[in-house]
């Protein structure tokens, strides 16, 4: 029997940017794109070098991430500063 | 001889007041009013006051002719206007497919000091694949409006 369902989409290599007439607001921490197989605890060893310290990513990310398991490539996550 | 003589008297009383006057430190000036300036105008709370998409945007950041099917190649623009004045607000766009799948994420933190316009886009070298796509847009995380649109 022929599989009928639909390939899901793959959208990596979509492209994107923005630009404001407004004047860009102080930097505060830094941003990270993820990438496939990442995990708010990879990003945190990546940063901080402490896995450990996942939850200030996700708490910088509350309006983005609902479920500290589920990140998805693409996502642009605020890395406070350490 | 005697209105002579006050007229001398006179004279000398009136001499005498102005060297007193003369010999006084400087007194402060009088305290002058203050000037009461005008109140400022309270700031405008910042707000979106419109989203749209489109196929290019104008140096206001703006879309001129907003659209809602687009090409498989085409370049696709989210225009935010905003009005108020804020030190610093995150505004973000999350496009989404039909699937729920998560196309792109992009944000901008701003500190407008009246309306101003933020611009959004994506681009997809191999074609969008067909379909019903979103923009959502936040501002500081908080829902801001979403808007639809289609690639046929």
């Amino acid at each position: 029997m022929a599989d009928t369902r639909k390939p899901k989409a793959d959208f990596s290599d979509v492209e994107s940017g923005s630009s404001s007439t407004a004047p860009e607001a102080p930097a505060g921490g830094r941003t990270y794109t993820v990438v496939k197989g990442d995990s708010l605890s990879k990003i945190a060893k990546r940063f901080y070098g402490d896995a450990q310290q996942w939850r200030r990513i996700y708490e910088a990310n509350r309006d983005q991430i609902q479920n500290a398991d589920l990140i998805h490539p693409g996502q642009t996550l605020r890395v406070p500063e350490a | 001889m005697l209105a002579h003589g006050r007229r001398w008297f006179v004279l000398a009383l009136g001499l005498a007041a102005a060297a007193s006057a003369g010999c006084k430190k400087d007194a402060p000036p009088p305290a002058q009013e203050e000037a009461s300036a005008p109140a400022p105008a309270p700031a405008a709370e910042f707000s979106v006051s419109s989203i749209e998409v489109g196929r290019g945007i104008g140096s206001d950041k703006r879309i001129a002719t907003p659209v809602t099917t687009f090409k498989p190649k085409d370049t696709i623009y989210v225009s935010v206007a905003t009005e108020g004045a804020a030190a610093s607000k995150t505004i973000a766009a999350r496009w989404t497919f039909e699937d729920g799948q998560v196309v792109k994420e992009g944000r901008e933190t701003i500190a407008p000091t009246g309306p101003a316009a933020t611009e959004f886009h994506i681009a997809k070298p191999s074609g969008w694949p067909a379909g019903k796509y979103k923009v959502e847009i936040s501002v500081d995380g908080a829902p801001a409006g979403s808007k639809d649109f289609e690639v046929k």
